[in-house]
């Protein structure tokens, strides 16, 4: 039987022996590289050694605490934020292919709805750089099937035999309504009001003021979004400047649409 | 009841050290703050401890809560209550720092130890698991002197063999036996604390 005269040699510690050893901070040199690398290798190894820190953690708290100088934050918080401008620097990259990935996905939708180039560049500008987001935001979001599922509705409303239309879209993403009246132009005595036409037969829901010649983009409310989808119906009316008075019906229809998911 | 409430009030900011850890592995570097605003003066006190410089130990500190934002989700809630891993966390990279040869030994020995000018007592939140503190304390204990003071020593002072050897003016092999002697003692008695 060994007693306390009797040698204990290297060669007779076990793993846990090792573990306890390195837990307390008395290995060095090569002995306490080997042990680092068998932390890496050796989950047996690992739960033992964590096994030993847990044991000997309460004795930290005989040790008093102290108060660091105010410095000691100010450095972590530089780099930490260093470190996260180098993160963002890689996230603006991946932000960039976004971007032209978007850019071949409007040309599709161009293609396919027929949307002007100024309205397809602005969507492109509110879908990248939506309220509230920095760009590089997009990269962890955007993925192919997130996007898929917030396509953009599109409806086109021609106006009467003109040849004319508005061009009209929605970006579920960013919430926001986007109007195209380009080529249209004032008559200096109407001006054009768009409305939401509810499935449920409710009210009309303004979408504002057509600006003959302007792309418009506004934020939709909540409760108009309710009512926006696939197949929901867009009327445009005649009224006074300055849009349908309050307290008077809306003027006639002159033109009607339709959203249509592209 | 006083002690009741303190115990509390300790396990609420226990939980928020947890949460705000898991938000910090999220990558929400806000939560760093929080957990350098809550833990830096036990944190500082252990890297103080083992450096014996108050410039060594910032830098330590700074290299503490750094990596921890680098590596938080190394961090197990299951294993460890957190203020024990960053305890241990933070005593292993002050430790790193002494064997790299970056720090002259500056600590001293656990007798001659004189409380820092700028000491804090420790907050009950920043106490490590009561439970546990009771049983290394009766299974150490049940070490004989010597043996106790030299591992203490060793996890206090981050002294190596070779350092505890030549303090004690004893070879090298026969302060090693002594240690060993004691780990195994001091492991089978936590065993049997574990299964009872």
């Amino acid at each position: 039987m060994s007693n306390d005269k009797t040698p204990f040699d290297d060669a007779e510690r076990d793993n846990p022996m090792l573990a306890a050893e390195h837990a307390l901070g008395l290995l060095e040199g090569e002995e306490l590289a080997q042990s680092r690398a068998k932390l890496e290798n050796d989950p047996e190894y690992r739960w033992r050694k964590d096994w030993w820190n847990n044991w000997f953690a309460p004795w930290t708290d005989e040790v008093a605490g102290a108060e660091p100088s105010d410095v000691v934050w100010v450095r972590i918080s530089e780099a930490v934020a260093a470190s996260q401008r180098a993160n963002a620097a890689d996230t603006a990259v991946g932000a960039m292919q976004k971007v032209v990935s978007l850019e071949d996905r409007l040309k599709r939708w161009q293609w396919a709805a027929g949307i002007t180039s100024a309205a397809a560049a602005i969507m492109l500008a509110v879908m990248v750089f939506a309220p509230g987001s920095e760009p590089g935001a997009i990269a962890p979001s955007g993925d192919e099937t997130t996007l898929a599922a917030s396509d953009p509705l599109v409806a086109q409303v021609p106006i009467g035999d003109t040849g004319l239309r508005l061009d009209v879209t929605y970006i579920p993403q960013s919430e926001q309504l986007l109007v195209g009246a380009i080529g249209l132009t004032a008559d200096g005595v109407h001006d054009h009001e768009l409305w939401l036409v509810p499935d449920d037969g409710s009210a009309l829901q303004s979408l504002g003021v057509v600006k003959p010649g302007e792309v418009l983009g506004k934020q939709l409310p909540a409760d108009i979004i309710a009512n926006m989808g696939d197949g929901a119906e867009l009327v445009l009316t005649r009224e006074p400047i300055g849009g349908k008075p309050v307290g008077q019906d809306a003027g006639p229809v002159v033109a009607q649409g339709a959203f249509s998911k592209v | 009841m006083v002690e009741g409430q303190n115990k509390q009030a300790a396990d609420i900011a226990r939980e928020k050290l947890r949460g705000a850890m898991v938000r910090l592995a999220d990558g929400d570097s806000a939560a760093l703050e929080e957990i350098y605003e809550s833990t830096r003066v036990k944190l500082f006190g252990i890297c103080l401890r083992i450096l014996g410089d108050r410039k060594e130990a910032e830098d330590a500190l700074q290299d503490v809560y750094i990596n921890l934002w680098q590596k938080a989700d190394r961090y197990d809630p299951e294993r460890a209550s957190p203020i024990s891993w960053l305890a241990t966390f933070a005593r292993n990279r002050a430790i790193d720092r002494l064997r790299t040869g970056k720090v002259r030994q500056g600590a001293v020995p656990v007798e001659e130890a004189l409380p820092l000018p700028d000491n804090t007592p420790l907050a009950d939140d920043l106490m490590v698991d009561a439970e546990n503190a009771a049983q290394i304390h009766k299974c150490i204990q049940g070490l004989d002197e010597r043996t106790r003071t030299h591992i203490r020593s060793a996890f206090f002072d981050g002294f190596t063999y070779a350092e505890l050897a030549t303090r004690a003016d004893v070879p090298l092999g026969t302060m090693k036996s002594w240690i060993r002697r004691g780990l195994q003692k001091l492991r089978a008695c936590l065993e049997a604390s574990e299964a009872a």
